[in-house]
């Protein structure tokens, strides 16, 4: 095929899909933990920022005539900006009241979901939408084959979920969103600020979602309802690897790549699903806290 | 007697407005107005308010000394057929609505059609099985050359500019347009002589097209067919081919326009061949096309392209067949509209393809194969039905 190695395709193609999913379903378990919601608004952060830079994208280029990755750089940083303050308004304004209350958050975030939708397609318009190439061309990895742009998504994703990982182990703030999400009791006893430490998780966890929308913008193309599909996938993802353990979003997220990557090629993309949703069923009937959650107590 | 002049008077001034205004009929269009074929449907929105202004300005259908106006109401389908019934409960059972003069995609049309061929509405559609049309089915008609029409033109003509390509791989979405095509692309390439080596399909939506690229280049056709797929979709697949090194003939039958496929594919979109993206601002086209072209790129942003443009001939053939029967009637529409002669934006045009569908539904128009060069959509070829040469003598 081409002079490329088919396997190593395969590989490569599973570890980029797989990527992106752990990015954005690391911010969705993260909310989970601290706050013990899950928040169906989650794909919405990563639309917003995905629309936000392609819409801004090829206007700055126009209007400067820099380069595209230039542009790309310069409104990813922007639009990351603003996305944090837009979680943080979103955690006071809606979320801060229904933490804890799984119920409560469910529909609330449902109902913001459609909501965002709604203005997303009047803000942004229902037509897709995709940044032009940042860096265009191709590299060959081990006999497979991979464009520029999706390469710095996967070394990006990558960077990202070790930062992450070091955040939680090595700081302050991550010790204390450990700590909640362990035991909120006992964190309140050693003079963890719960109500801090929920809107740092959920700013932190909206940011990923957003991060993860910005990457894939320059690789996709992106509508007013993108978000649904990658919570979909993040479900699967914190079902298959445990509500609220990162590592189990990691594993979980590179599972679900590589399953779409072998069974997309060997049959097509909804047995792909199907088998996703048998190995979700699966899981829940012989370990339903997930490969690396904890049983509840 | 006071009290009586009042309650003439009142009566007059309640009669007044409804004696001295033209009475409006109202034109529905379902199609996609958001996600992956959103530039076809907002575009036909467009299209069909610039029909409706025309006619409106120029005074309207005069039936008798009636004088009817148009007016447009278009709601998203998103290409799904529980959408599509819900535009059609929306349209003709809650708005009233008896002519559609746009319905893109087959699974929501096919629900569409349920409810108006019930309700005695005429529906135009892009729709292109052979499962909506015929005598069974009096009221639908189609507006815009379907699979059945295109697809050998096309196939006949890139294999003559093509003589070493001798297999294919089909592409197409996993529904109703999607495998119904499939059938006819597997069916056509074999007239020509190219070897159909698998006809992949996928869900409407789907984002990462990483794998079925690489389905595709483990095959090494010659020529990809993306069929009747949205502009986004068939440009991943584009891009995502020449990233894993794919060299080959792309060929996109439903393809509408150079600047759909550029946005998502870049350069892979170089060389492309379509058959329903005409240049439409170039010298071939007509004024008419030329105008809605000029004013889609300042109001739309893009050119036109032949499925949007569809509502505007639809549009035309309705007035001309209630000018034709002196009634708004639709069964009396839909009785004139086999034997009419209209002008169409491509000229005279009228309906067609007996023989392929069992009764003339078919509108009669050019079938133009194109080619995406350096970005732009050159024009390759003009084909007329056989029918309409026939007609036009």
């Amino acid at each position: 095929m081409s002079g490329v190695n088919l396997t190593s395709q395969l590989l490569i193609n599973g570890l980029q899909i797989g990527a992106v999913y752990v990015v954005f379903a690391l911010g969705l378990t993260l909310i989970f933990g601290v706050m013990r919601i899950i928040n169906f608004a989650h794909g919405e952060f990563f639309t917003l920022a995905g629309l936000s830079i392609a819409t801004a994208v090829p206007a700055l280029a126009a209007a400067s005539g820099w380069a595209n990755w230039i542009c790309y750089l310069l409104c990813f940083v922007l639009v990351m900006a603003g996305m944090a303050i837009f979680g943080g308004v979103m955690f006071k304004l809606v979320f801060e009241r229904f933490a804890r209350d799984p119920v409560g958050a469910l529909i609330v975030s449902l109902g913001l979901s459609m909501l965002l939708q709604s203005l997303f397609g009047l803000g942004f318009g229902t037509a897709p939408r995709k940044v032009p190439a940042l860096l265009p061309g191709i590299t060959v990895l081990a006999g497979g084959r991979i464009s520029n742009d999706r390469l710095i998504v996967f070394v990006v994703a990558v960077a990202l979920t070790a930062g992450l990982g070091l955040l939680l182990k090595r700081t302050r703030l991550g010790m204390a969103l450990r700590a909640v999400a362990e035991d909120r009791e006992a964190a309140l006893l050693q003079g963890i600020d719960d109500r801090r430490t929920m809107l740092a998780g959920f700013m932190i966890g909206g940011l990923l979602a957003a991060i993860a929308g910005g990457l894939i913008a320059p690789t996709t193309v992106l509508t007013p309802i993108i978000g649904a599909d990658y919570l979909t996938k993040a479900f699967i993802i914190i079902i298959l690897g445990g509500a609220g353990s990162v590592v189990g979003a990691i594993l979980g997220g590179f599972v679900v790549g590589f399953i779409e990557s072998f069974a997309g090629f060997f049959f097509d993309s909804t047995f792909a699903l199907m088998l996703l949703l048998a190995l979700v069923s699966l899981v829940l009937l012989v370990r339903p806290q997930g490969l690396m959650g904890h049983a509840t107590r | 007697m006071k009290r009586l002049c009042l309650l003439a008077i009142s009566v007059a001034v309640l009669l007044l407005p409804f004696g001295a205004r033209a009475d409006v009929i109202r034109l529905g269009l379902s199609g996609p107005m958001s996600g992956a074929g959103a530039s076809w449907g907002l575009l036909a929105e467009w299209v069909a308010k610039q029909a409706a202004d025309d006619i409106n300005r120029s005074g309207g259908v005069k039936i008798g000394d009636q004088t009817y106006t148009f007016e447009v109401e278009a709601l998203d389908n998103k290409y799904t057929a529980s959408e599509g019934a819900k535009v059609g409960q929306a349209l003709i059972n809650r708005d009233g609505v008896r002519y559609i003069v746009f319905a893109l995609g087959m699974a929501p049309v096919r629900a569409l059609q349920s409810l108006s061929e019930k309700s005695g509405a005429i529906l135009f559609t892009t729709g292109a099985g052979k499962s909506i049309k015929g005598p069974q089915f009096p009221f639908t008609f189609t507006q815009l050359n379907t699979p059945f029409e295109r697809y050998l033109p096309l196939f006949s003509f890139v294999s003559k500019e093509n003589p070493q390509a001798k297999s294919v791989v089909v592409v197409d979405p996993n529904d109703a347009t999607g495998t119904d095509a499939a059938a006819v692309s597997r069916r056509d390439w074999a007239r020509v002589g190219i070897k159909v080596l698998d006809a992949n399909f996928y869900e409407r939506g789907t984002t990462e097209f990483a794998p079925l690229v690489t389905r595709i280049v483990a095959d090494n056709p010659d020529i990809v067919d993306f069929s009747e797929m949205p502009p986004s979709d068939t440009g991943l697949i584009l891009a995502g081919l020449q990233d894993q090194g794919w060299k080959g003939v792309a060929v996109w039958s439903a393809g509408t326009s150079a600047a759909d496929l550029i946005q998502s594919a870049g350069s892979a979109s170089n060389g492309v061949y379509m058959a329903l993206a005409g240049d439409f601002s170039g010298a071939g086209a007509t004024p008419v096309q030329r105008r809605l072209d000029a004013g889609a790129v300042v109001a739309m942003g893009q050119h036109m392209n032949a499925i949007s443009l569809s509502a505007w001939d639809a549009t035309m053939a309705i007035r001309a067949a209630m000018v034709k029967a002196q009634s708004v009637d639709p069964d009396k529409i839909r009785q004139a509209l086999p034997g009419l002669t209209f002008e169409s934006s491509y000229g005279p045009s009228g309906f067609g393809g007996t023989e392929e569908y069992g009764s003339p539904q078919e509108m009669l128009l050019p079938i133009i194969i194109s080619q995406i060069k350096d970005g732009k959509t050159v024009e390759r070829a003009r084909i007329l039905p056989a029918e309409l040469q026939n007609r036009k003598g």
